[in-house]
């Protein structure tokens, strides 16, 4: 397997940049009211510069760069840019994981064979099978390149975004590889060199290390990736217990089984929304959820689909988060029915812990390509 | 009885079963407020009284007797009951007798005695259809109405519907309400193999005896879908289908419709095909002969409605009534008196 990953380069700063570009050379955060609590969603390069990133609140960022430019996200458009984006990556690589709005896997050993150079290959006999075989890796990971440059051309060609990309023999590697030359960048890691490559990395940069993992290994002095795929087992299990410890040292030390997984999308579609003050008032809560199942129903009806579950989704003054779902029969694509179903979720989560919310959301999941009829 | 317990936990005493000692028998009694069911036991009876233990408890305990014989001895002034079979001893702390709800009064209500089988069987021809879905309570129940001296029982979740016309002996009662169906399967497990059913009303409940066991259960407020029009009355195709060949087919192709994804069933001239499925874990395909003629049409259900739906029928043939892709289908009997009407799944494509 030869996968890449690839990953839009601050994708909703690049799209506001790109519908005005007299963004382009200002600090620029995409997110909340900075004078509210709203976090940093994107930020550009040059709002970068100043130490900001996602995640951190937009207050903080302001502080940070005072004369930075706040916009408020705009989903329906960055979808409408995502879209272009996928549809010209599938024109050079038909078989594509996709993992969010602005990243995803795509399976470059599929058309790998396609980009090797024009060059006469070797051609051997049957006694130096392995050294054909040796050449034709490294072959097809030169050719891996090229593929991976094809798809930058044809996504700036179709969107003017960039992006970049890693490529490697499994996902973990190229997760990590896309992220080592934004923006723009491309980083082929051979296959045989993961864990030489993966080394050096912090082991927060290994996808599958969180902040708990992150703590428990630091404690012990482990920071490197190279520290952490060294560990026994002994040790391991004592400080990453269960099975997530040996999963994550093999990815430590270059090995991820994880094929691309294609079966079902398994994509979730959510929205939420930060208050400006915590809410306590069960008519705004549910107005705004109702206001964002209208907006899932259309993004459902966009794409010729049916969810069977809904989750309500809320987040108290001290961060704490709960959520409910429900899953239904059938699929429903209406904003009504999303909207009701929202709600009484909505009292179900306040009814276990009643009080004022700083956040509500609602999402869709188990998403279908047909829709079971209902009688009329 | 531990069936008639409440499961949802928020009122304690619900979460009881009542033991009533009166006129030398025991009676117990238990009730989630929708259903409460109550059965008088044989046994030797000394003194009266009453107590209410915790019913999951006792259920578990008297599983899991040692002998035959058990002995209850309610001790008030120690608030326990004590359960006791040769070596063995539980004792289980009462809770307070007053706060066990008042179950409605057989004996205060006009009864009516139908025959077990016809009512039972009616039952088991369209509970499955009903919703389990309580955003909307109204389906989650059964359509019972007596009409003359036949019996209508109707069903959906509004993804399909059955109806099933019973004619029915004896002086039918003059019922027509909405009653969950947990509480008419729970009836079948009380009553099967039994003769005869007791059937009233009283206010908005209805209640069903058998010997000395009685099953009340609330009515369901509100509309039932007209479910004479909802049934078409004009179909493109019928097609007549062999039920267990039918049946075999579907279940086999059934097994390839993973994650809920939809069966197909293709008509053409004198042939089905039924296939299935799923990305990335395989298809399965099978054709049988049929009597159809005209234009092929391809049409999906959900593999286990559609499976209920042939299950439901009791005659060695079934007719399969088809308008297209689009509209409801009915799977009917030659007799005429049961009706499943299935929704399809509109195809992607």
């Amino acid at each position: 397997m030869i996968v890449a990953h690839l990953d839009l380069d601050a994708f909703f700063a690049g799209v506001e940049e790109l519908e005005e570009p007299s963004l382009r050379t200002k600090p620029l955060i995409v997110g909340g009211d900075p004078r509210g609590r709203g976090v940093v969603a994107t930020a550009n390069y040059a709002a970068r510069a100043f130490g900001i990133h996602s995640a951190m609140s937009c207050a903080e960022a302001l502080r940070r760069c005072p004369h930075a430019v706040f916009v408020r996200p705009r989903h329906a458009l960055y979808r409408q840019y995502s879209q272009a984006v996928w549809t010209a990556v599938r024109e050079v690589v038909p078989t594509v994981e996709r993992t969010g709005i602005d990243e995803g896997y795509l399976d470059v050993g599929e058309v790998a064979g396609d980009f090797v150079s024009a060059a006469p290959r070797s051609r051997r006999g049957e006694s130096h099978i392995a050294v054909r075989q040796a050449r034709s890796a490294h072959d097809n990971f030169l050719a891996a390149r090229r593929v991976a440059g094809a798809v930058q051309a044809a996504v700036r060609g179709s969107t003017s975004l960039t992006c970049s990309l890693g490529v490697a023999a499994c996902k973990v590697v190229a997760k990590v590889a896309s992220d080592a030359r934004k923006p723009g960048g491309i980083t082929v890691v051979p296959a045989g060199r993961e864990a030489a490559y993966l080394a050096s990395f912090a082991v927060r940069k290994l996808p599958g290390v969180g902040p708990k993992a992150e703590l428990r290994l630091a404690r012990a002095g482990i920071e490197t990736v190279a520290q952490l795929a060294a560990l026994d087992d002994s040790t391991l299990a004592r400080l990453l217990p269960g099975k997530v410890g040996g999963m994550l040292r093999d990815r430590a030390r270059g090995i991820d089984p994880r094929p691309l997984e294609l079966a079902v999308e398994r994509i979730s579609i959510s929205q939420e929304e930060t208050f400006e003050r915590d809410v306590a008032e069960l008519e705004v809560l549910r107005a705004e959820l109702r206001r964002m199942s209208q907006n899932l129903a259309g993004y459902l009806a966009g794409r010729g689909e049916a969810a069977r579950t809904v989750t309500t989704k809320v987040r108290y003054p001290d961060f704490s988060i709960r959520s409910r779902s429900t899953t239904l029969p059938a699929g429903i694509d209406d904003a009504e029915t999303i909207g009701d179903l929202a709600c009484s979720l909505l009292d179900r989560a306040l009814r276990d812990r009643p009080g004022p919310l700083r956040l509500v959301g609602v999402g869709v999941s188990n998403l279908e390509p047909f829709r079971q009829l209902a009688i009329a | 009885m531990s069936r008639g317990l409440s499961t949802r936990g928020t009122v304690q005493i619900l979460a009881g079963v009542l033991l009533q000692v009166q006129d030398g028998h025991l009676e117990l009694a238990a009730t989630d407020m929708e259903l409460s069911l109550r059965a008088k036991l044989d046994g030797n009876v000394e003194g009266e009284g009453s107590a209410v233990v915790p019913g999951r408890l006792l259920t578990e305990i008297v599983r899991l007797l040692p002998e035959e014989q058990v002995v209850l001895e309610h001790r008030v002034e120690e608030s326990t009951v004590y359960v006791t079979s040769g070596s063995s001893e539980s004792r289980l702390r009462t809770y307070a007798v007053e706060d066990f709800p008042r179950l409605p009064d057989p004996a205060t209500s006009a009864l009516s005695t139908l025959e077990a089988e016809p009512l039972l069987d009616t039952i088991s021809r369209v509970s499955r259809a009903a919703s389990r879905d309580e955003s909307r309570p109204v389906l989650t129940g059964i359509l019972v109405r007596f009409e003359g001296s036949s019996l209508v029982m109707a069903a959906t979740d509004s993804y399909r519907m059955a109806v099933k016309e019973t004619s029915v002996g004896g002086s039918p009662p003059d019922l027509d309400a909405i009653v969950p169906a947990r509480a008419l399967d729970e009836l079948r497990r009380i009553a099967a193999g039994a003769g005869e059913i007791q059937l009233g009303t009283l206010d908005n409940h209805v209640i069903f005896g058998v010997g000395d066991t009685w099953l009340t259960t609330r009515r369901i407020d509100g509309q039932f879908p007209n479910y004479r029009q909802l049934l078409p009355e004009a179909f493109e195709h019928e097609v007549k289908l062999p039920r267990d060949e039918f049946l075999d087919v579907i279940r086999r192709a059934a097994v390839m419709a993973q994650r809920s994804t939809p069966l197909r069933l293709r008509f053409a001239e004198g042939e089905l095909t039924v296939s299935a499925q799923t990305q990335d874990i395989g298809e399965a395909r099978e054709q049988m002969p049929i009597g159809f003629s005209g234009e092929p049409l391809e049409i999906g259900f959900n593999p286990v409605w559609l499976r209920d739906g042939i299950e439901s029928v009791v005659e060695d043939e079934l007719t399969l009534k088809l308008i297209n892709a689009l509209r409801p289908a009915v799977i009917a009997e030659t007799s005429g008196d049961f009706w499943y009407l299935i929704m399809p799944i509109r195809l992607a494509g």
